[in-house]
């Protein structure tokens, strides 16, 4: 306990005299208040942004749970259809060799690319950023799930195939499992791409959303909310993608280290 | 097996090749027979068609050399910054434990949120471009490479100090090597998330480059194809520069390191 | 049916080459081949014409250098790949397929890893129609007969490599078959859990009567075990001779019959 606080000390004081630095470099005018808005400034934008909100009536709270949501949305959906669908490919070599180069090319676009080409589709509205989440997740999701139903150790589909499984069943009670490490290795990584997206896509045509948050108070000549809206997003990145890291290890507690399933 | 294997590896270009005739033949056809709105999703061969008409290759040229220019830039000096910052974290206790903390804490907020305080420090022009594309690089790059030293084996050192190696020698010859591959890894991350930064950056804040090409087609109400057109290209673009560090990598490591 | 196989197996004849007495083969393999097929269309021998007899309850080990298809010959007894030319039979019976009265232990542990121990083990009885509870109390037994019903809810990450391939003889066994095939189960272990494996798997051999085939890099580890000794010899893969080995057990290795067959296997490997 004493060691961990030893251990804590120095990132600590280190940040504590960043922080004090920079409040001292804007009092004495090293830095402008714009560009490095001092701690002091930031303490009360949050007070602001918490009450008021920006622009009037739009909490910080309120904006998280938009870019929350709609980020929840395009990946649930990226899930639902990405994981049945991997499977499924994963499972016949054929269709996975017919199909591996054109997911290959459709993960390579640039999935803010197709922003351009949404909006003529579904208008600058919800759905245009959903889609957008989606697509992203989509082809991250399911490349790995295909990947980790086609690179299954091969000794322990023998192993199974000595006790005469075949088919359906050795998929469902061998193949299944052994692929679910990558499947959540891909979960995550699609949670990032999905945090990725919405911040850009929220950057365009919209004022309500994190993404629109920090660009709006830009305009505004408010950096001190810039800055506290980055440091919310990156806040709930990191708080969903811990929580499905201990989602994992609930689930597999057979698999030892997580990040060594990386390929 | 083995052999077998290699037999696989002739037919799946085969098949592969199928497979995409198969699919952009599908594109056409659908748009073809009216199954798609040709005005909101354009058959491939109305969308070279169109930007055929519309582009010139001198203004394809220049906005693809932008952002190329733009993507490289940030991307090499991201990479090299990240890779020095990694491995000194790695290699110097005092030095990591002061700049890991700094660095966990900035990691997972996501490169185009840093977008608008870009534009705050250093203005609309080039600089706020390169600055997201560095970061994009710099974050995944600068944590595989920590990782990496992390997880040298400790006899590897051990070996290289009883040939008398210690300090930087050690460092330069052992220790880095050694934590390559790790590093490697990271670059190829580290360019997929440049490049997908650049398009945003394009989108957002630019007046020149393939993803301002794209999106300006669409302020102007310009044709759905030039814009179908341009995704391609930067998908296809994003394909061929990764594919190529790929190769640059496996040339650097691939023949001590298996993968 | 149980008690004159282990006579003949000690008879002088059994060890004739190529073959062993007929009308006791239990595994008879008959000028087994296996090519692979090349991509440029090329075919790449890998085992050519096979002959060999294995008697009922009989420890056969096959030894050769790497790449001279000892593994492979392992892999089609258990019906894990197919034979290009020429047949294998158990019990008169030809090999289709797996589960054919056939448990097989393999290199690398092979357990599932999201399986606990005795979950693993169970695994075995997947086809059986047992109920649950009676697939765990049979999987239990068998853990106990490897000296492991204290690890039964350990994953297999949990486990030293030893433990891990007890699991792997105990979920070979499940089925009670009658021929265990082994490819180098205990190559990766240490030399004194080697040991103790090794006169674990006796045990067993003994007390329940299978016919084993083993496969092994390792000289004294064949002659530990084994009533017959198969050389192969690579390029393409083929028996070149065969050594019965009449000692007594429990085996010494100081023995001096131990180390003349040891010299004369040598000799015959590195030539």
């Amino acid at each position: 306990m004493t060691r961990k606080l030893v251990q804590a000390l120095p990132p600590l004081a280190a940040f504590t005299v960043l922080l004090l630095l920079w409040e001292a470099g804007v009092r004495y005018g090293f830095l402008k208040p714009y560009q490095f808005p001092p701690v002091s400034r930031i303490a009360r934008g949050f007070v602001e942004l918490s009450t008021t909100g920006f622009p009037t009536g739009v909490s910080i709270w309120s904006h998280a749970l938009t870019t929350i949501l709609r980020v929840l949305q395009g990946y649930g959906a990226a899930l639902a259809l990405a994981i049945p669908l991997g499977l499924v490919i994963g499972a016949l070599p054929v269709v996975d060799k017919l199909t591996a180069p054109l997911i290959v090319f459709c993960r390579s676009v640039a999935t803010l690319s197709l922003l351009p080409l949404v909006i003529v589709w579904f208008g600058a509205g919800e759905l245009t950023k959903v889609f957008l989440i989606g697509y992203g997740c989509f082809w991250v999701m399911l490349s790995n799930v295909i990947a980790g139903v086609r690179y299954v150790d091969p000794t322990l589909v023998r192993a199974a195939r000595t006790f005469g499984l075949k088919g359906l069943e050795l998929y469902r009670s061998v193949v299944l499992p052994a692929a679910l490490p990558r499947i959540f290795a891909g979960a995550r990584m699609a949670l990032g791409v999905g945090f990725m997206v919405i911040v850009g896509a929220e950057m365009i045509g919209t004022i309500e959303g994190l993404g629109a948050l920090i660009m709006e108070a830009r305009t505004f000549y408010r950096s001190e909310i810039t800055i506290i809206g980055m440091l919310v997003i990156g806040l709930i990145g990191f708080t969903i993608s811990a929580g499905l890291m201990a989602l994992e290890r609930a689930m597999l507690p057979w698999a030892g280290n997580l990040d060594r399933v990386r390929r | 097996m083995k052999p077998l294997s290699r037999l696989s590896a002739a037919s799946d270009l085969t098949l592969g090749l199928i497979g995409a005739i198969l699919a952009v033949a599908a594109w056409e056809i659908s748009a073809r027979t009216g199954l798609v709105d040709p005005a909101i999703f354009p058959s491939p061969s109305l969308a070279i068609r169109a930007a055929a008409e519309r582009l010139t290759a001198e203004t394809v040229a220049d906005n693809l050399f932008w952002s190329l220019l733009r993507v490289f830039s940030g991307f090499l000096l991201g990479a090299l910054a990240g890779a020095a910052v990694g491995i000194a974290a790695g290699w110097y206790r005092g030095f990591g434990a002061i700049a890991r903390p700094l660095i966990e804490l900035l990691r997972p907020i996501p490169p185009l949120a840093w977008i608008p305080l870009a534009i705050i420090w250093f203005g609309l022009g080039e600089p706020s471009k390169f600055f997201i594309i560095f970061l994009g690089a710099f974050f995944p790059v600068v944590t595989a490479a920590y990782q990496g030293m992390r997880s040298i084996d400790p006899m590897l050192l051990k070996a290289a100090q009883t040939f008398g190696l210690s300090g930087v020698p050690l460092l330069l010859r052992v220790a880095v090597p050694a934590a390559a591959p790790d590093l490697a890894t990271g670059v190829r991350i580290g360019w997929g998330l440049s490049f997908g930064v650049l398009v945003a950056a394009e989108l957002i804040a630019a007046d020149r480059g393939l993803g301002y090409m794209i999106i300006n087609e669409r302020n102007t109400g310009g044709s759905v194809g030039v814009i179908v057109v341009g995704i391609l290209l930067i998908g296809a673009l994003n394909l061929i520069t990764d594919a190529a560090i790929g190769a640059a990598i496996k040339r650097w490591i691939g023949r001590w390191h298996g993968a | 049916m149980s008690q004159s196989p282990v006579m003949e197996r000690r008879s002088p004849d059994a060890g004739v080459e190529g073959h062993g007495p007929a009308e006791t083969a239990f595994i008879r393999i008959d000028g087994a081949r296996k090519v692979f097929t090349q991509r440029s269309g090329g075919a790449v021998p890998v085992l050519d014409n096979v002959d060999l007899a294995i008697a009922e309850n009989e420890f056969v080990s096959f030894i050769g250098r790497s790449g001279c298809g000892k593994t492979t010959l392992l892999n089609m007894i258990a019906g894990l790949e197919d034979v290009s030319a020429g047949r294998i039979a158990i019990a008169g019976k030809v090999v289709t397929g797996p589960g054919q009265g056939q448990g097989v232990v393999f290199q690398q542990h092979a357990l599932f890893p999201w399986l606990t121990a005795v979950d693993n083990v169970a695994f075995g009885f997947h086809k059986s129609g047992l109920a649950k509870a009676e697939r765990r109390r049979r999987a239990l037994d068998l853990l106990a007969l490897v000296g492991l019903e204290a690890a039964a809810g350990r994953y297999p990450r949990e486990m030293s490599g030893g433990m891990q391939q007890r699991v792997s003889i105990a979920r070979a066994l499940a089925l009670d078959p009658q021929i265990l095939l082994m490819d180098e189960p205990f190559g990766a272990l240490d030399e004194l859990t080697r040991i103790e494996l090794q006169q674990e798997l006796l045990r067993i051999w003994e007390a329940r009567r299978k016919t084993i085939v083993f496969v092994t890099h390792s000289i004294s580890e064949a002659l530990m075990l084994s009533d017959r000794i198969v050389l192969l010899a690579p390029n393409p893969g083929r028996i070149k001779r065969i050594f019965p080995v009449d000692l007594p057990r429990p085996r010494l290795r100081t023995d001096p019959g131990f180390n003349a067959l040891y010299q004369a296997i040598w000799n015959e490997l590195s030539t």
